[in-house]
């Protein structure tokens, strides 16, 4: 469980005033709202990325902020995060990249073998064929293929929770459509927490058990998906909307326009 | 009239407390970061594959430059030696001008001066970019230490690497105005080394090296640290590389001239 109490943070303006806000063991829940409201600051406090100025967050019970480094660090190891642009190191092949997703000194005391099933695995999970992509280095990947080895860095370690910033970002409907697939099935099959930090409201809604949406540092709405399609606030009826403009624009892409390239070049 | 003057004064004064502030504000993240890498070390967090492979990159790397600028330093030292003693010094003393410039200042600060340009700009673009990437943010996140991992080796490398590139510097200089001596003043080898011998301290090469040491510490201890601040896209890993460049040759001279009154009296 993630409990967020209390969180307030500011960079010479307030971004986040006072986030309260639990998230069940096996929820997925969707954080949506308009650029630069702290979406992606709220999620960077939940393993420590980012301190707030005041409040808390515990998972499983155990404080992030007022616990010993070494908890931390056990902390953040229960916690994959999928970063917005994947943040692969750019010196390292895909192999190595995820190796570094392992649970500590296990890549020093597995024998290479089991490393290498373990590696294989993360990325046959996110639909990657291992022998074309674990010798490449991140530059030489699509845009689309470098978010699902972000992905399965963060899986490998067999966590907990993940935080998925942004998994969608600048990816074509058919990614976007396999990205939430994905989170799906990570979820059924790992019994995840997770939380999402996304634009697209139509993910959201799609992927969530529930949905919370931030507003200038504050939670407007927390709820079910039917209950935001159906909420009568006009802020959540804005994004409701903006979801039913997006969905007859990708309509109507897909009856009168060619098919065009899936992948996102980086 | 007076207004204007309390302001420019005032704002003097604001801008040299900021300048303070920040320095001191460097100086205490610095100190933090050494300390840190100080523990990573002792407790062994810091993998030797990843040393080496600095060592290859800082020490490896650096060898045909600092050759080349040794070669450079020792063939203008004496030229220019020999252009001035001409006339009633006696022309073996060029051997000791060459081998005591070199030695004491030239191998040292050119040597630290290319190890800036090429190692010392390059870390903290490395950094900066990985930091602006969110890259620093993914090993937080994968609970790796990005100390042990990015800034120990860096730092350890230019330490080892650094004095024996003086080291190399040093030979390589003394013996480029020794060539150089016997083309542009037609002082022979014989000659040139009396006079390098007679003037000679054993202490001289140890001041050299410990300077190498000295440098070597300080350079990828600014480029990590200004790495690590690096705020941000692209335009803010350019103004990083240049801040990280400027401080590096400004300390780097300022700890040159903190030498002689320590160690040469």
């Amino acid at each position: 469980m993630i409990e967020y109490s209390d969180v307030h943070k500011a960079f010479d303006v307030p971004v986040l005033s006072g986030i309260n806000l639990t998230v069940d063991t096996r929820e997925t829940l969707s954080i949506v709202g308009p650029s630069g409201t702290g979406k992606s600051v709220l999620l960077k406090t939940t393993n420590g990325l980012l301190v707030p100025d005041r409040g808390d967050v515990r998972i499983d019970g155990v404080s992030v902020y007022h616990s010993a480094r070494d908890a931390l660090t056990e902390i953040r190891r229960k916690v994959g995060y999928v970063f917005q642009y994947a943040a692969l190191f750019d010196s390292m092949t895909v192999f190595e990249n995820i190796c570094t997703g392992l649970r500590d000194g296990e890549a020093r005391r597995a024998r290479t073998p089991e490393i290498l099933r373990k590696v294989c695995e993360s990325l046959e999970d996110v639909n990657l064929e291992p022998a074309l992509v674990l010798h490449k280095l991140p530059s030489e990947l699509s845009g689309g293929m470098r978010k699902r080895v972000g992905l399965a860095r963060a899986i490998v370690g067999r966590p907990e929770i993940l935080l998925y910033d942004e998994p969608v970002t600048g990816l074509d409907p058919v990614n976007t459509a396999a990205i939430s697939r994905l989170i799906l099935e990570i979820r059924e099959r790992s019994h995840v927490t997770s939380i999402v930090v996304t634009h697209d409201i139509q993910q959201a809604l799609e992927i969530s058990d529930r949905v919370a949406l931030l507003t200038h540092g504050k939670l407007r709405f927390v709820g079910t998906p039917a209950s935001f399609r159906d909420s009568s606030d006009p802020v959540v009826r804005a994004f409701a909307d903006r979801r039913v403009a997006a969905e007859a624009a990708l309509q109507l892409v897909e009856r009168g326009q060619p098919e065009e390239e899936t992948e996102e070049e980086p | 009239m007076r207004k204007l003057l309390l302001k420019t004064v005032f704002g003097l004064l604001a801008r040299i407390g900021r300048t303070a502030e920040g320095g001191f504000r460097n100086a205490g993240e610095m100190t933090l970061l050494v300390w840190r890498v100080a523990v990573a070390t002792i407790t062994g967090r810091v993998a030797l594959r990843d040393v080496l492979i600095q060592l290859m990159s800082v020490g490896v790397g650096s060898i045909p430059l600092v050759t080349v600028t040794a070669v450079l330093s020792g063939v203008v030292t004496s030229q220019q030696g020999g252009y001035q003693f001409t006339s009633s010094i006696p022309l073996y003393v060029l051997g000791s001008v060459v081998t005591s410039s070199v030695v004491l200042e030239l191998g040292p600060v050119m040597t630290s001066f290319v190890l800036i340009g090429r190692v010392g700009a390059r870390i903290t673009a490395e950094i900066g970019t990985m930091k602006v990437s969110e890259q620093i943010d993914a090993l937080h996140s994968l609970g790796l230490d990005p100390v042990p991992v990015l800034a120990a080796p860096r730092i350890i490398a230019g330490t080892i690497a650094m004095p024996l590139l003086v080291g190399l510097a040093d030979f390589i200089g003394v013996f480029a105005g020794l060539v150089a001596a016997r083309f542009a003043v037609g002082l022979g080898p014989d000659s040139f080394l009396f006079g390098a011998r007679m003037f000679w301290h054993s202490w001289d090469l140890l001041y050299s090296i410990a300077k190498g040491l000295v440098f070597g510490f300080v350079i990828p201890l600014i480029s990590v640290h200004m790495g690590f601040k690096t705020l941000g896209g692209a335009e803010g890993v350019g103004r990083a590389t240049t801040s990280a460049v400027v401080f590096m040759i400004i300390t780097v001279l300022v700890l040159d001239a903190t030498f002689p009154p320590l160690f040469l009296n």
